[in-house]
């Protein structure tokens, strides 16, 4: 073989290989990690957000994906157990994640975020993690004084000064006691406060600490099925106060787990977009309206707080994905989403001094009635 | 609402629930000398089947029986299985496979009923009574009467028939009591039959206001191993000790908070363990 041939053949065949290697890396998927936690106390919290990021997935992937690469989500399941949730996010950084979504509660995910102190970044819904504006944590949902600023939005409304408060033990709870007892008192609003374990089968001591005769509500910070444990303490004892429970359980599996213990109104500190009629602009509605028929199709169900918690975290990351910087640059991303409104069912808006994209005009109190939540009409 | 009154009716409602479990775990301990560690998954086995059948349309009648027939026919299954033909394997070893067998068993149940607790509509309709202060539902005066009449009843059984007398003969000595007469096997069966059905029972009992879910067996078999250690092993004893451990914990939730009552709890385990242990520290005399 002559040096020309030899050249040509060389080439021909780096030609031949780099145009393959272009076109796989056209079609690589794009990972995205999940931890949620879809076993354990908190199974009802992760499961659902899971199968609507799971939606989303397919979803995108059937338009074609992004930039002509299919999205992949990577699930780990951490049973809302802060060392598994720091072994998940090991795992899923080692297998290519390029964003995260943290889908766990308070405690997991505050475990995790040492571990992304330089990226990439990691969006969660959990109004408890208030993550700080120099790290690559934005939380989607708004913090938890914001909902409790709804609370006592609807308290005064109501004209409510005094109500009973249940709080786990854990983390999530111990953040929910802080905050009611730095807003309820400056807002003029007494409380009995009584504490449970995530493990307890039985509230009604807890009830009747909190449950006295001046008490014409009573609010559970709750989250998780466990949270059904009250619910049915609450109906054990006959009790006929409004039951406010907490934002994450606003599920219609946390209304099967409770159906045959229905309190006398059960209310519940909810994104607007779970009562749609609260939003006012076109496209916000558009947004649910086309979740929910999509969801609809898909899983012949109707959408709660749970999905609608989810979708703010696809729909950041598909934000950044579509108009953002290259993921590879974590620092860019981070400027990128905070100075991007991020187009959901309800916009956020995060900042270089906010991580947090919602607040308190995004909450409303909701009563569960004829089988959705709607709007909730004062105490009485 | 009156927290003191609140706080009895609650004990002995989760008190009730331990004086059953504590009672099976004693029945299966005294006739193998094998902690069950299993013996929680009974009630997990029991409560989760009647709400599967219920929810699946079965009766309500139809599904309680089946499920404590469940609940029976697993920790006879057990015994026969996994027990019986390793008789003669160190007591640790037979501990440790009772061990894997509640994870086995959690396992099978989250498969079988999935991650969220599940409930079945209470077996006594109405309002609750208020007595004294205190809110007691009707459900829960019916899982006091229950267990207090159920283990009356097995502990006269155990204390004043021909088979409880088998089956502390068993339980002593396995090979002297079949020269005796005495049918080990069969003996074993019935014990391992009737601590399934009284951990199953506890389940028809308290689901309806607790709901259950595929982890629920051990938090019930240690509830109920404390109450048995507490009684010595002792049948009887038992079940006093279940009620005074569920209105102990009552108390300590109510007046020194959640956060207090697990290690409260355990302290007392430590305490009564050491004061039990007394005689073998104190080279077979006990201290007054």
């Amino acid at each position: 073989m002559d040096m020309r041939r030899l050249l040509g053949l060389v080439v021909g065949v780096a030609v031949v290989s780099a145009s393959g290697m272009t076109g796989s890396h056209a079609a690589d998927p794009i990972n995205i990690g999940m931890i949620a936690p879809t076993t354990g106390v908190m199974a009802t919290v992760g499961q659902r957000q899971l199968a609507t990021a799971q939606w989303w997935e397919s979803d995108v992937n059937a338009k074609g994906g992004i930039k002509g690469r299919p999205v992949k989500l990577i699930h780990c399941n951490d049973e809302a157990n802060p060392e598994k949730a720091v072994s998940c996010v090991r795992d899923l950084l080692a297998r290519g994640s390029v964003l995260l979504i943290n889908s766990s509660v308070t405690g997991p995910i505050r475990a995790t975020m040492p571990l992304i102190r330089n990226g990439p970044v990691m969006v969660t819904p959990s109004p408890n993690v208030m993550p700080e504006a120099s790290s690559y944590v934005f939380q989607t949902s708004p913090s938890d004084m914001d909902l409790t600023r709804t609370l006592v939005e609807y308290l005064h409304r109501s004209k409510v000064d005094s109500i009973g408060v249940i709080a786990a033990t854990d983390a999530s709870g111990e953040l929910g006691v802080n905050t009611v007892r730095t807003l309820l008192p400056a807002s003029a609003i007494r409380f009995n406060l009584a504490r449970i374990d995530l493990r307890a089968t039985d509230a009604s001591i807890q009830l009747a600490q909190v449950a006295k005769s001046d008490v014409r509500l009573i609010y559970s910070t709750y989250s998780g099925g466990g949270a059904a444990t009250v619910v049915k303490s609450f109906n054990n004892l006959g009790l006929e106060q409004p039951l406010v429970v907490s934002y994450a359980n606003l599920s219609d599996q946390f209304i099967a787990l409770i159906r045959n213990d229905m309190p006398q109104r059960l209310l519940g500190l909810g994104l607007k977009g779970v009562a749609p009629e609260l939003l006012t602009d076109p496209a916000e509605r558009e947004r649910v309206a086309y979740f929910a028929r999509a969801w609809q199709q898909a899983r012949g169900e109707a959408i709660d707080q749970l999905n609608l918690n989810a979708l703010t975290l696809v729909d950041t990351i598909e934000a950044i994905l579509r108009n953002g910087p290259d993921t590879a640059d974590p620092a860019a991303v981070k400027a990128w989403l905070e100075r991007t409104p991020i187009r959901s069912f309800q916009t956020l808006r995060f900042s270089a001094q906010n991580h947090i994209g919602m607040n308190e005009t995004h909450a409303a109190i909701l009563e569960y009635k004829g089988g959705r939540w709607v709007p909730a009409a004062p105490v009485q | 609402m009156n927290l003191f009154t609140q706080s009895i009716y609650s004990g002995l409602t989760s008190g009730a629930v331990y004086a059953l479990l504590a009672m099976g775990l004693v029945i299966a301990f005294r006739t193998t000398r094998v902690v069950n560690l299993a013996h929680g998954e009974s009630y997990a086995v029991g409560g989760l089947s009647i709400a599967l059948l219920q929810q699946a349309g079965v009766p309500m009648l139809l599904a309680l029986v089946a499920g404590i027939v469940l609940g029976m026919v697993f920790l006879w299954g057990m015994d026969r299985v996994l027990l019986r033909p390793r008789a003669s394997w160190p007591v640790p070893s037979l501990i440790l496979i009772t061990l894997g067998l509640a994870f086995l068993t959690r396992g099978v149940l989250l498969v079988a009923a999935g991650v969220d607790p599940l409930s079945f509509p209470r077996l006594v309709a109405g309002p609750p009574l208020r007595w004294a202060g205190g809110i007691l539902p009707r459900q829960a005066l019916v899982l006091i009467g229950v267990s207090i009449v159920a283990a009356i009843a097995v502990a006269v059984f155990l204390g004043r028939t021909r088979f409880g007398r088998q089956l502390r003969a068993t339980a002593e000595h396995p090979d002297a009591a079949q020269l005796m007469g005495v049918n080990v096997n069969a003996t074993r069966a019935v014990a391992f039959l009737l601590a399934g059905g009284l951990g199953a029972l506890a389940a028809a009992l308290l689901v309806p206001l607790v709901p259950v879910d595929f982890q629920t067996g051990l938090g019930m078999t240690l509830r109920g191993f404390i109450a048995a250690a507490l009684a010595g092993m002792v049948p009887g004893a038992a079940v006093f000790c279940g009620f005074i451990l569920g209105l102990f914990e009552a108390f300590v939730t109510s007046y020194g908070g959640a956060l207090a009552s697990d290690p409260v709890v355990f302290v007392v385990l430590i305490v009564a363990a050491l004061w039990r242990s007394r005689s073998i520290r104190f080279e077979g005399r006990a201290r007054a």
